[in-house]
């Protein structure tokens, strides 16, 4: 088995060459007795290359180069990386530097993946990816030794090549919780192995050994609340989440390398010149605005620059980090943690597509008007919305008033039917005579509320402003009406807000009242006078938070925030505050598809949340200016890219998002039909 | 000094609120869903006080949520057209506030002038009656015109300025939605000032 490993890298240039030049040190476990005499006693060294370099800028005078090593210890394969010592080539690489980038006796239970570049031009390089989800920034081989590399580490741990990919090596262990910390990048086909487990190294000088302990439990610290949502095993044969688990890595990987040049730039500034020399950076932010600068070390960049709306956000995340820096070691690794990646890396989802056009959409129609996949018509409007002038028959399906499988004859037939129901239902208060009236207080007491609220309800628009405007009294009719077709739950504040857009939409009364009807089969529980509906979304909330957001989850419980109030106003009426007008209907046509989850709309609260958490951190926010700054974002929040956030979270969560979300939470329908809106009105 | 007050109740709040802070009227308002703000900076003696006042939702269906603002609020404006049915539910309301904010809270009743007459059930000396019986203050403003408006705010700052100065809140404590900043009024609580270095320059 051996030999045939190595008959396998036969065809390795690199290889090939290595073994020519002789340049390389390369031991086996069988033949490294010689190097292994430098090492402390029981470990080895099975594999050693010189000139594997780094490129921490552009520049070619900034490079460091270093010698690669694995080493075995028992049953456990460490990689060291260590920088020469007094090459400097270059004045500005200070030691400091170099000692960043240092890679310590990193044991291989801790790494998930290598994956292997073969640029056309230039050297080969690996990206190493630890099961945490960090990277170490790209390895270039100037000596070649790739699949040497690779080959070793085959030999000592359970290695396997990606069926997505070939260049993607995977180093898996699933009795390993930290290794499904990131559910997104589970792959499919791998096994279980069990290597060994990093008890204690006696590799290289003790008290790196420490702090690189040290740091790793502090990573595990960090990560604990993730890992513990990680019981139940996934079976997904499904994409999207295999798709993008090769993209997560690369933007992990090209995530990393941004935190470590930022870091050690500031760092490098901070220990000169004081922590002051950060201040001086929110003007100088180009260095980590521009992902461009690393695109050739990745092929792949996100197809836009992730937004640095707010310079001071940045700076606050770096203060963190410097921090926390500070707290722990130079350095580490394991320092350059998830702060950088709210910003950069959560911009990994697919790119929001065109909405889709009258075109486009007939060819999801049969002859006779039937939907013929569903699945793929709502996964088109997930990633795009539908134009403007199609809402009014795509709605319909959405909302689930008509059957994707049904005929243009049938649902021509239904409107008719339907038509008739509501005029009967309009008719019951309708015949309401002013002398019953006087007698029945709560008839009184609704239509009283819903008049108020229906001339305060998106005035501003056109549609709905000026004097006896009749599509407001559409909006009173409509819910009047709704208020008898479901008297348990009467009218609520907000449902005007929801009614609006439907009506904007479909224009004739009874449809825009059988589609508002369906809306709220899904989201009535929202108004139970109890709000359980909202204390349930809002509870399912904290628990994304906490599995997406471990820090800003505790900031939330330190503050006495873990009600999530704050995020009232986006649950109840779908964020219809919070963006224009043709934005919310692009954002509730795509939370209406449950392509990724029916639950989106969380994952967009997650994602907005996780989009200013560091302003909310950095500032120390208390929870009436954490609800004032909230309410206040109103206007400022850039849909696309929240939805692309929301996006890659729900995958990322996978099944432990699922888990966070209780049966029965809106908008799932209730779990029992039995009384779900046992209420009373209320007048003030 | 900063000062949260806390208004609820009763349909009109957000143009009595636009009416102070803004000067304007705005009879066309969309109706407040969660909790709105408005702020405005007001001088009692001579001192600057921030007055933020938190608009929630009118709708008793919100309560188990809004409950959860009265704690950060050292007063309380309550709303009501004065209208039979509305004017029923103050006493509800105020319970619910009593319970949940803290036992010192000013709390001021406003009746709406804007409604006409005719339309109103409950006269200004049963409104008064009522705010006696509760231990409210009591005024009658109108968005509108803007009559009373700035009294209305002015005199339940004042309120709570003055309980203050007699020592009976701890402006140490932030719950009781009093931020005193630098060089703030002279309290039972003094030598606070300067004492601590938070962000936003306020020794909570």
């Amino acid at each position: 088995m051996h030999e045939t490993e190595i008959h396998d890298l036969s065809d390795d240039a690199d290889y090939a060459a290595s073994q020519q030049q002789g340049s390389a040190s390369i031991m086996r476990s069988d033949s490294g007795r010689q190097s292994s005499s430098s090492e402390p006693d029981g470990a080895e060294v099975v594999y050693s290359k010189d000139n594997v370099t780094i490129h921490p800028t552009q520049f070619a005078s900034e490079r460091i180069s270093g010698r690669l090593k694995l080493i075995k210890q028992g049953s456990s394969l460490f990689m060291t990386w260590i920088p020469y010592k007094g090459q400097s080539s270059n004045a500005r690489l200070s030691e400091k530097d170099r000692n960043l980038y240092t890679i310590r006796a990193v044991p291989f239970t801790e790494v998930r993946s290598v994956r292997r570049h073969t640029p056309a031009l230039g050297w080969q390089y690996i990206i190493v990816v630890l099961s945490s989800g960090l990277a170490f920034p790209p390895l270039y081989f100037y000596n070649g030794g790739v699949k040497e590399f690779l080959a070793t580490i085959k030999q000592h741990v359970f290695l396997v090549r990606s069926a997505e990919d070939a260049n993607v090596f995977l180093i898996n262990d699933f009795e390993n919780p930290l290794q499904r910390t990131l559910s997104s990048l589970e792959l499919p086909r791998a096994v279980s192995v069990g290597s060994g487990h990093s008890t204690s190294i006696s590799v290289g000088e003790s008290p790196l050994v420490e702090t690189q302990e040290r740091s790793n439990r502090n990573v595990r610290d960090g990560r604990l609340s993730v890992s513990e949502y990680s019981g139940r095993p996934r079976q997904k044969s499904q994409d999207p989440a295999r798709d993008l688990s090769i993209h997560v890595l690369e933007k992990f990987s090209l995530v990393t390398k941004f935190a470590r040049e930022t870091t050690s730039q500031i760092f490098g500034e901070a220990h000169t010149n004081g922590f002051g020399a950060i201040e001086k950076r929110r003007y100088n932010q180009s260095s980590i605005d521009q992902p461009q600068k690393v695109s050739n070390s990745v092929e792949k960049v996100p197809d836009e620059a992730p937004i640095a709306s707010d310079p001071l956000e940045k700076i606050s995340c770096m203060k963190h980090n410097l921090g926390e820096e500070a707290a722990t070691d130079v350095g580490n690794f394991e320092l350059i943690n998830c702060e950088e990646f709210d910003k950069l890396a959560l911009v990994w989802g697919k790119p929001r597509q065109p909405a889709l056009g009258p075109e486009e959409w007939v060819t999801f129609l049969d002859s006779e008007g039937r939907i013929t996949d569903s699945k793929a018509l709502r996964k088109r409007i997930f990633y795009g919305g539908v134009e403007h002038i199609l809402r009014k028959e795509v709605w319909a399906f959405l909302l689930g008033y008509h059957a994707y499988d049904s005929t243009y004859a049938e649902r021509e037939y239904f409107r008719s039917l339907k038509k008739s129901e509501y005029e009967t239902i309009k008719n019951q208060w309708q015949s309401i005579s002013p002398e019953q009236a006087k007698r029945f207080t709560k008839f009184r007491e609704r239509k009283g509320l819903i008049d108020k609220d229906v001339v305060r309800t998106d005035r501003s628009l056109s549609f709905y402003d000026g004097d006896d405007n009749p599509n407001v009294n559409l909006l009173r009719d409509i819910l009047l009406t709704y208020s008898f077709y479901n008297f348990d739950l009467g009218y609520c504040q907000g449902m005007s807000d929801l009614l609006s857009p439907i009506l904007f939409v479909m224009g004739d009364e009874s449809e825009s009242f059988w589609c508002f009807v369906s809306l709220m089969e899904r989201l009535g529980p929202n108004f139970n006078r109890d709000q359980n509906g909202m204390h349930t979304q809002l509870f399912a909330i904290s628990k994304l938070v906490e599995l997406l957001d471990s820090p800003l989850h505790n900031y939330f419980k330190q503050h006495d925030c873990l009600n999530y109030f704050f995020c009232f106003r986006w649950v109840l009426i779908q964020f219809k505050r919070e963006f224009e007008y043709e934005k919310t209907m692009r954002l509730w046509e795509v939370l209406w598809t449950h392509y990724l989850s029916e639950h989106l709309h969380l994952y967009v609260c997650v994602a907005i949340l996780k989009r200013y958490r560091n302003k909310i951190m950095g500032e120390q926010m208390d929870f009436d200016t954490l609800l004032k700054f909230i309410n206040e974002l109103s206007g400022q929040i850039e849909l696309d890219a929240v939805l692309r956030d929301a996006e890659a979270l729900c995958i990322c969560a996978g099944e432990n998002g699922a888990a966070c979300i209780p049966p029965g939470t809106p908008p799932s329908l209730p779990i029992d039909n039995g009384l779900w809106y046992p209420q009373q009105d209320d007048v003030l | 000094m900063d000062l949260n007050l806390f208004f609820v109740a009763g349909v009109g709040k957000s143009c009595l609120l636009l009416q102070f802070t803004d000067k304007r009227f705005q009879p066309v308002h969309d109706l407040t869903i969660g909790v709105e703000f408005g702020a405005r900076m007001i001088t009692i003696d001579n001192k600057p006080i921030k007055l933020q006042i938190w608009d929630t939702a009118g709708q008793e269906s919100f309560r188990s949520i809004t409950r959860s603002y009265y704690r950060g609020a050292a007063g309380a404006l309550l709303h009501s057209s004065f209208r039979r049915e509305t004017f029923n539910h103050l006493a509800s309301w105020l319970e619910d506030a009593r319970q949940h904010a803290n036992a010192n809270m000013t709390i001021m009743l406003i009746g709406n002038k804007c409604d006409l007459a005719h339309r109103r059930a409950v006269s200004t000396e049963e409104g008064e009656q009522f705010a006696k019986e509760h231990g409210l203050i009591f005024m009658e403003a109108s968005a509108k015109t803007a009559q009373n408006v700035e009294e209305a705010f002015i005199k339940t700052a004042g309120t709570i300025y003055k309980k203050i100065q007699d020592g009976v809140f701890d402006v140490s404590n932030e719950s009781y939605g009093i931020k005193v900043g630098y060089g703030g009024i002279p309290g039972p609580s003094g030598g606070r000032d300067g004492t601590s270095s938070q962000a936003g320059g306020c020794c909570s």
